[in-house]
């Protein structure tokens, strides 16, 4: 019985992978627009550092915040080292990764982090292509009717 | 539910992302003179309200009418009703619209204001308006976003 209330109170990791300081301040706006969070973490990759250090620092991020419904990783560049580390771990992890974070991504992943992975993955997805309006001309039409 | 707000952004990302799916929401009452009269800053504050979602721009002396007609129809009592200052606040609940509870969300620091959250900083003024509220027997929820914790500092 016990067992299976933690597992009821799991949640999906979040992890930011991106160059530099990027994800950690990401993170940190997330956190103004929806509060303190818990389980979830950044790791900036340091192009000077080593590929097995860096790797192992995702890893970790990985391991301390898997609670047994997996791990979603958020990456910056489709096809840059942050998201290609983060696909080699999809292995040995139960990870999904979804690479061209932005704000509302985030804050779609936070909101419903008790969602199966690939349910939440996707609603990720969406969430950060619905953020992206060209919300001048969307005001531009308001004014007009 | 009902959420009755201080918040000198009135709709922004908190409100939006954590307190509409929160409340569950079918209406968004602005409550501030001066918005009640610029129409660009209205298209420009609720553009990004979901549409199932209505949103309205009224002045604070307009409140309780307001509230009266949107509340005759239960489905209705869904609703965020924002205020910018206490004292907006203050006016509305004196002229008639009677609420239980008022949530501070943010107010923002300015010399000579006394911080009692990290979102909330008050004035003597707006600590006066909110006392009174409370003897009127309004209970006073100092949260920013939803999940924070209730603490009730007065």
């Amino acid at each position: 019985m016990v067992a299976k209330t933690d597992k009821k109170d799991a949640v999906i990791g979040v992890v930011l992978v991106t160059h530099g300081t990027f994800g950690e301040t990401l993170l940190k706006a997330a956190e103004t627009v929806m509060g303190p969070q818990e389980n979830c973490l950044a790791v900036g990759v340091d192009v000077n550092k080593g590929v097995d250090e860096t790797l192992e620092s995702v890893r970790n991020a990985i391991h301390s915040l898997e609670q047994g419904k997996g791990v979603l990783a958020l990456t910056d560049l489709f096809g840059g080292s942050p998201t290609t580390m983060s696909l080699s771990l999809m292995k040995s992890e139960n990870l999904e990764v979804i690479t061209g974070v932005n704000l509302p991504m985030v804050v779609a992943a936070i909101q419903a982090r008790s969602m199966k992975l690939p349910e939440l993955a996707e609603k990720v997805m969406t969430a950060g292509q619905q953020g992206i309006k060209v919300a001048g001309a969307m005001l531009r039409k308001k004014a007009k009717k | 539910m009902t959420l009755v707000r201080i918040d000198n952004r009135l709709i922004h990302g908190q409100i939006i992302e954590t307190w509409l799916p929160y409340t569950g929401a079918k209406n968004v009452v602005v409550a501030n003179d001066e918005l009640a009269h610029d129409i660009l800053q209205q298209e420009i504050m609720s553009l990004a309200i979901p549409q199932a979602v209505k949103s309205s721009f009224v002045t604070v002396d307009e409140v309780p009418a307001i509230i009266t007609k949107l509340f005759s129809n239960p489905g209705e009592h869904d609703s965020i009703i924002l205020f910018s200052s206490c004292a907006d606040a203050r006016r509305a609940f004196d002229s008639g619209f009677d609420f239980h509870v008022l949530n501070i969300g943010n107010v923002h620091y300015s010399p000579g204001k006394r911080q009692v959250s990290p979102s909330v900083a008050l004035s003597d003024e707006d600590e006066t308006c909110l006392r009174h509220l409370n003897r009127k027997g309004v209970e006073l929820d100092f949260r920013c976003v939803p999940n924070d914790p209730v603490q009730v500092r007065f």
